[in-house]
């Protein structure tokens, strides 16, 4: 009843203008209106009013609840989450910048041009006099003398790519290589160089040694020898002193087998990741012989198959140093084995496979000094290759290994303090000699260098 | 049809009724919502942390913590790899986890009874005697290499486990170079600890139990070099000025006005100092040692040295302001025999000096050793080892590559190098090679150094 009066009304209000839903809405109006007979404008529209207040402050109370729960276009995370995500990819475009090799500060560099495969690559301006120049030189300087306490100076040369590795357990294990490096220089007065510098952007890779291997040479005319070890090899034998003596009428000397060299031609008869170079003209000439394999692109692959087809065992890929010197020595063996010697008595590189297994038994059996399988100078993670992301041998078996062996050799150098390692395996360590007040007593049988010292004199 | 039921005026009560209770019902959700939004239901969370869990599970992914900065986001290619996807067989380094390896495989030793006081060593008193008696019975291994010349060892050392930031080994392995460089050149020997000695001088403390068993063990040493692993050598050319320590035992770089009268905490640096071995040095290791044992001891001694230091804020005594408390409080008994050296950088603070590394290259020259080249630029707060530092990550790594870079280039141009820039990785001839590479000198005489010379 009430609602029939109401409609005409309601028409004709609304037809003025745009009336409002609320006012539209049958049922609340209706409802609300059946109580009251006839209703004059003014309070009609104060009514409008008020429910429009109504609205207005509902409507602001539900955004400001929304706002204050859910956060008003930002609906994908939180504040403190946003800025997580920002600076976990900030650090991932940092980390990526710093891995890759490509180097922002020479943005126009011009394309290598390769190198005319007619024209020999060489090393450098021909030397034909090195040894007179260096004997003027040594007896110009007697403050540098080749020979130092009756020893002759050694130079241990070894390096690693300037990039990070492309996973970080390659550099913590290039970190634990070079200490232990460092400790057995230490030990028996030989100096190191840490290469991290390609010299010459031809030989990158394996063959960046020889240019390295040169300019030192060329630089330092008081070294005797130059000792190149791979960034993988590990000193196992902390005691072991390369006896020089032996070397006397030889210039270069290589861990290797002859019958494996000569008779079967094989590739891994040789090998370059320790080896010792003398200071000489001859050891230029090698150099110089050595190299032509080397430069990247079309010669090292070329390269590549001829001693792939001419050494047994070896795989299809670019030539690498080990190969063409192995090739070089067989093609040319009249002009370079009298100076060549091929060095099997001890492990001046020891492959590691036969030998990271028995290190319990050697300290149960032997003792360090002996250098050779019962206690091995050097051992060498060939194929390991922590540097890179994938290798030739499980993860897990060369990770393993060469943390036993750098406990090996580890337990060698904390003996004198006192130490050792719990286990080769853990990096922590336990003592086994109580503090004294009177510790020099001990220090005279224990130091190594007074023990290597002591066996030098007596043979000269 | 209420009201057909009641009567009109009953209904119409009942409808207010109704009305009310539903405007009551509707204030008090709306006030329960708003409360919870601002202040929350305790365990009942706020709406927030419910948002979070539904997209978290839907999304079902492992919640990031927000310390992980540095985590490694892996793209884990595990689509088809020929060979062992387990991590037994893997060849692939990026998908092991190292931590599977470094474990000890004996027991650990029972720990030191907390209430006994600690101590690094039995009592030695007569240490100068015994050294002196060594030295006399051992003349092949002298204390002193050549006239004003002792023998050196520098000490540094780093973590046995992997660092926690993924390049934090690069830039160890890159430090470790530059000393080795420098100590080549200088004819100092190197010792890199990778060793904890006492579990109870962890962190900044292991250098002092570390310190005295090389000089207990090391008689011939004359000198100790202590050297963090974030600092690095910036002045391949610099000889430590030795003659000015004739009188001293101990040298820091520091201030007198800042540690005695000041007492600021960072009046003296511990990142790079000099140690005669001597007595005196096991004496002010023993005083030094007793704020270092983790734990109890040690956070109620960094609560004294922030109330004692200048500027100190809160956190656990460190080895660095223990010393300049030793000092202040101690100067009569120590500080005629301790060198706060300040007319070089035996340690700089980087902050300062990486930017002007240019500036330097073009005005001045090595050799120098102070703010016009310095000769050590150690970067205090950097922590490349660890998850984070106090500095921007990209700060820090660019900044550690540049001062490599400065140093690095000292010992290229020996011979004939450098690098293309201070950013930048590779290298560029500078002296074409010759045929007589004997009659090369390099600027700055490094080949073939006078503190090199054999007597």
């Amino acid at each position: 009843m009430g609602q029939d009066n109401f409609a005409p009304q309601k028409r004709s209000s609304t037809g003025g203008g745009g009336g409002l839903p609320t006012i539209r809405n049958e049922a609340g109006a209706g409802g609300r209106n059946r109580g009251f007979p006839s209703m004059p404008r003014g309070r009609q529209m104060h009514k409008t009013f008020n429910n429009i207040k109504i609205t207005i402050l509902c409507g602001f109370v539900t955004i400001l609840v929304l706002r204050g729960t859910i956060g008003v276009g930002n609906l994908g995370s939180s504040e403190a989450e946003a800025i997580n995500q920002n600076l976990i990819e900030e650090t991932n475009r940092i980390l990526a910048e710093i891995r890759s090799d490509s180097d922002p500060t020479d943005p126009d560099e011009s394309p290598e041009t390769e190198l005319n495969p007619n024209v020999t690559y060489t090393l450098g301006p021909k030397i034909t006099d090195w040894d007179q120049q260096r004997k003027v030189w040594l007896s110009k300087n007697p403050e540098f003398p080749n020979f130092v306490n009756g020893k002759a100076r050694i130079l241990l040369v070894t390096g690693s790519p300037p990039n990070p590795c492309d996973n970080a357990i390659g550099d913590h294990y290039l970190l634990k290589a070079i200490k232990n490096k460092i400790d057995y220089c230490r030990l028996h007065g030989i100096e190191i160089v840490y290469n991290m510098a390609h010299l010459d952007k031809e030989l990158a890779g394996y063959w960046a040694k020889l240019p390295l291997i040169r300019r030192l040479m060329l630089s330092h005319p008081e070294l005797e020898w130059i000792w190149w070890m791979d960034s993988d090899a590990f000193f196992t034998d902390m005691v072991f002193e390369i006896p020089l003596y032996k070397y006397e009428k030889y210039n270069l000397v290589i861990h290797g087998y002859p019958d494996l060299l000569f008779e079967q031609k094989s590739w891994i008869a040789l090998n370059t990741g320790s080896f010792l170079f003398r200071n000489c003209q001859w050891s230029l000439d090698l150099l110089d012989a050595w190299a032509p394999m080397g430069p990247k692109g079309p010669i090292r692959e070329e390269a590549g198959r001829i001693l792939t087809a001419n050494l047994k065992g070896r795989p299809a890929f670019e030539a690498d140093d080990q190969s063409a010197l192995i090739y070089l020595l067989l093609s040319q063996k009249d002009q370079w084995m009298d100076k060549v010697f091929i060095e099997n008595q001890y492990y001046l590189h020891g492959y590691w496979a036969g030998l990271v297994d028995r290190y319990e038994e050697m300290m149960e059996k032997y003792h360090p000094g002996l250098g050779d399988e019962r206690w091995p100078f050097v051992t060498h993670f060939v194929g390991c290759k922590p540097c890179g992301s994938y290798g030739d041998y499980s993860v897990e078996r060369c990770l393993r290994s060469m943390q036993r062996a750098f406990n090996f050799a580890d337990n060698q150098v904390l003996k004198l303090y006192g130490f050792r390692h719990r286990g080769l395996l853990g990096p922590n360590i336990k003592r086994i000699r109580n503090e004294t007040a009177t510790p020099l007593e001990i220090i005279d049988q224990l130091d190594i260098r007074r023990s290597v010292h002591g066996k030098t004199e007596s043979k000269s | 049809m209420v009201d057909n039921c009641l009567g009109a005026q009953r209904s119409r009560k009942i409808q207010r009724t109704l009305r009310h209770c539903k405007v009551t019902i509707l204030c008090l959700v709306l006030t329960v919502v708003v409360l919870r939004g601002t202040i929350g239901a305790g365990k009942f969370g706020t709406p927030g942390q419910d948002f979070v869990e539904i997209r978290d599970h839907l999304y079902s992914r492992k919640q990031g913590e927000p310390h992980r900065v540095l985590k490694e986001v892996q793209t884990t290619s595990s689509d088809n790899h020929d060979g062992a996807d387990t991590n037994a067989g893997t060849n692939n380094y990026n998908e092991f986890d190292i931590n599977k390896i470094l474990i000890d495989e004996e027991p650990d030793v029972p720990k030191r009874d907390p209430n006994a006081p600690y101590s690094v060593g039995p009592r030695i008193s007569d240490w100068d005697e015994q050294r002196s008696r060594w030295l006399q019975e051992n003349p092949n291994y002298p204390n002193f290499i050549g006239p004003n010349k002792p023998r050196v060892l520098l000490v540094t050392g780093s973590s046995p486990k992997p660092c926690e930031n993924p390049v934090g080994d690069h830039y160890l392995l890159k430090s470790i170079k530059n000393k080795i460089d420098y100590c080549r050149l200088h004819g100092i020997e190197i010792f890199y600890n990778m060793a904890l000695l006492d579990a109870e001088m962890a962190g900044f403390w292991a250098k002092l139990p570390l310190i005295r068993k090389l000089l207990l063990s090391h008689p011939e040493v004359e000198f100790l070099w202590w050297m963090d692993s974030d600092a690095m050598f910036t002045d391949m050319a610099f000889e430590v000025p030795w003659e000015r320590y004739k009188d001293s035992n101990f040298v820091m770089h520091g201030w007198n006005e800042m540690v005695y009268d000041q007492k600021n905490w960072i009046g003296l640096n511990t990142g790079s100092f000099l140690l005669r071995n001597g007595q005196w040095a096991l004496d002010i290791l023993d005083a030094w040692a007793p704020m270092g044992p983790k734990g109890k001891i040690r956070e109620e001694a960094g609560k004294v040295l922030t109330r004692e230091l200048k500027n100190r804020p809160v956190f656990e005594a460190d080895d660095q302001s223990a010393m300049v408390y030793l000092l202040a409080t101690q100067r009569e008994k120590w500080g005629d025999k301790v060198y706060l050296e300040n007319s070089y950088y035996l340690h700089g603070y980087w902050g300062i000096l990486v930017d002007r590394y240019e500036e330097m290259i073009e005005n001045y020259h090595p050799g120098l050793g102070d703010h016009r080249w310095p000769l050590v630029t150690h970067f205090v707060g950097c922590k490349p080892c660890g998850k984070f530092g106090d500095y921007s990550v990209e700060r820090c790594l660019k900044q550690m590559d540049r001062a490599f870079n400065f140093g690095d280039n000292q010992i290229l141009q020996i011979y004939g190098f450098t690098h293309k820039s201070l950013a930048s990785r590779r290298v560029k001839r500078v002296r074409n090679e010759t045929g007589n590479p004997l009659e090369v000198k390099d600027e700055l005489g490094l080949l073939h150094p006078a503190f090199k010379a054999v007597k």
